[in-house]
């Protein structure tokens, strides 16, 4: 079952991948120049991006400096943003999808336990999206030491693991509602306003007192808060992640087995 | 010997819509059971709550002697869906090892038979399937694990008349070897030279449940005897089972109820030059059915 499913992904997997490979190196070989030049690039970035747009860019540290630049250009929003699209477009595929399509109807009824069916189907989307993750990570650590970034290999593995984990996560979130309801709209909605609303909790309203608390609920807390491109795995933080990410695929297992499929 | 289907007050609401009421019923081993009702009767909603794909509001189910939850008792059944959905890129023939695999394995022999008799092209990926070439892959997945129950809801949809004839000859093949066939249908005419009894359900109910055979007696059948020479009213008349005689000349018309025997026997003594029987119209008793339970409903309704 696992493998059927990662056999349909298949195709849509190596897109993904050759697409955040592209914007990867296209982003990393412009260092070379920001290096070179680190004031005019430096001014310009500030003059692009004013205040309340720099916060939401993560308040883009020094542009000059490797991880500053790895963060802000692309650990920051861009690539986690694509992850989470291409882990919602996955999970989608899981349940919601072929529910609407009409297809899951014989699915269910082959001798597989719903139970066990839906836990497939997630490993599936985790190892769809492990893949994605590892050839992306090779891709950044090779064009990442062509243009001399400086950040080291463990720093950055920590980094694009956060990455694996919040589309992971978001993924694993879209599985959730997808399998709860047996719609796709409902669950990229969910996804949709959480991800959104999160991202600006942790950004621009970092500083407004009336939502900052809830920065505890929004998943870029967890993955960006550890500052892995500077400080290193942040344990605690992504076990958060992880945790989560179980605790929705549990709630997933036990929604799907008690409901009617395609009423 | 179990029951291959035991339901008992068997109930499903769609929230407040009704989807299957109270519904009885038990299907033997080795029975071909024509399952009989206008669209959105209840019909697909039975064959799901058989299998698992939607839980009753209330009331019994067991398949092969099992509650349908249990996953190994699917590896059993045989399911063609009444809406079938067949996509992707997958070539036909790989979706289906694939689903021989998850059952349990499937040799590929088989495969290949079934899809001669169908005469269906397995090299074409899923999303290009015409609409009956899909339903041919749907039979072929139904009937490749040779499974001893078969459900097929609305199986002869999109097929053409000679692949319809093969199905038929498969299901009769199926019975043979002990097994058992429910399938549901709108068109009595489709499942009635197969079925063993047909169920009839309306607006969530089952209504009637005959054996086919049965039915047939039951039928009202016009019969038409011309003579060599003129006969007497008298011989016919009073017959059991004949009503609307008319006697003219050397001819007699009438109808009969169930056996034609009293009619053959009083007919034989004089020289039979022509017989016409009409076969009787099931779809005719069928459809009594209906208007009856109509007018009871009624009642019903008026009191």
């Amino acid at each position: 079952m696992i493998a059927k499913s990662l056999r349909d992904y298949r195709r849509a997997l190596i897109w993904w991948t050759i697409g955040i490979s592209a914007f990867l190196t296209l982003y990393l070989s412009i260092y070379e120049n920001v290096r070179q030049d680190p004031a005019t690039f430096n001014a310009q970035a500030m003059a692009k991006f004013p205040g309340a747009l720099r916060d939401l860019m993560g308040g883009m540290g020094d542009l000059s400096v490797g991880a500053g630049y790895l963060q802000s250009v692309v650990y920051q929003l861009f690539v986690p943003m694509l992850f989470i699209v291409c882990a919602t477009l996955l999970a989608h595929r899981a349940i919601a999808q072929p529910e609407e399509a009409g297809t899951l109807e014989l699915v269910v009824t082959l001798p597989v336990d719903r139970q066990r069916l839906v836990l497939q189907r997630f490993v599936a989307l985790a190892v769809a999206l492990l893949a994605v993750a590892v050839v992306t990570f090779g891709v950044v650590w090779a064009v990442g030491e062509s243009v001399q970034i400086g950040v080291p290999f463990d720093r950055m593995l920590a980094a694009q693991t956060g990455v694996f984990l919040l589309g992971l996560f978001c993924g694993t979130v879209a599985l959730t509602v997808g399998a709860a309801t047996g719609r796709k709209t409902i669950a990229s909605a969910v996804v949709g306003v959480w991800v959104v609303a999160g991202y600006v909790v942790v950004t621009v309203g970092r500083s407004v007192e009336a939502i900052s608390w809830l920065k505890w609920v929004s998943p870029f807390h967890y993955y960006t808060e550890g500052r892995p491109l500077y400080e290193g795995l942040p344990v605690g933080d992504y076990l958060v992640l992880a945790g989560a990410t179980a605790v929705l695929v549990l709630t997933a297992v036990l929604a799907f087995d008690r409901r009617d499929i395609g009423v | 010997m179990t029951a291959v289907v035991q339901a008992e007050g068997l109930t499903k609401y769609y929230g407040k819509r009704r989807g299957l009421e109270d519904l009885t019923l038990e299907i033997q081993p080795g029975e071909i059971f024509g399952y009989l009702g206008p669209n959105g009767a209840g019909k697909t909603t039975t064959i799901r709550l058989l299998l698992d794909v939607i839980r009753p509001t209330r009331g019994l189910v067991r398949v092969l002697g099992a509650d349908p939850r249990e996953p190994a008792i699917r590896s059993r059944i045989g399911y063609l869906p009444g809406e079938l959905a067949l996509e992707g890129r997958d070539r036909a023939r790989d979706y289906l090892r694939f689903l021989g695999r998850v059952r349990g394995g499937v040799p590929d022999a088989r495969i290949d038979a079934l899809a001669e008799r169908f005469d269906a092209d397995l090299s074409v990926p899923m999303r290009k399937l015409s609409k009956g070439n899909k339903q041919k892959v749907g039979l072929i997945q139904a009937f490749m694990h040779e499974p001893e129950f078969l459900i097929l809801d609305e199986p002869t949809g999109g097929l053409d008349p000679l692949v319809q004839q093969e199905f038929l000859a498969l299901v009769r093949e199926v019975r043979t070897s002990g097994r058992t066939v429910l399938m549901s249908s709108h068109v009595l005419a489709e499942v009635e030279s197969v079925s063993d009894r047909v169920g009839i359900v309306r607006a969530g109910r089952l209504v009637a449940v005959e054996n086919v055979a049965a039915l047939r007696e039951k039928a009202v059948r016009r019969v038409e005897l011309h003579f060599e020479s003129p006969v007497p009213r008298a011989a016919f008349e009073d017959l059991p089972g004949v009503r609307d005689l008319r006697v003219e000349g050397a001819s007699v018309s009438c109808t009969i109820d169930g056996r034609p025997d009293a009619l053959i026997k009083a007919a034989a003594r004089f020289t039979v030059v022509h017989l016409v029987s009409a076969e009787p119209d099931l779809e005719e008793i069928f459809l009594t059915y209906y208007s009856d339970e109509e007018r009871h409903h009624d009642r019903q309704e008026s009191a």
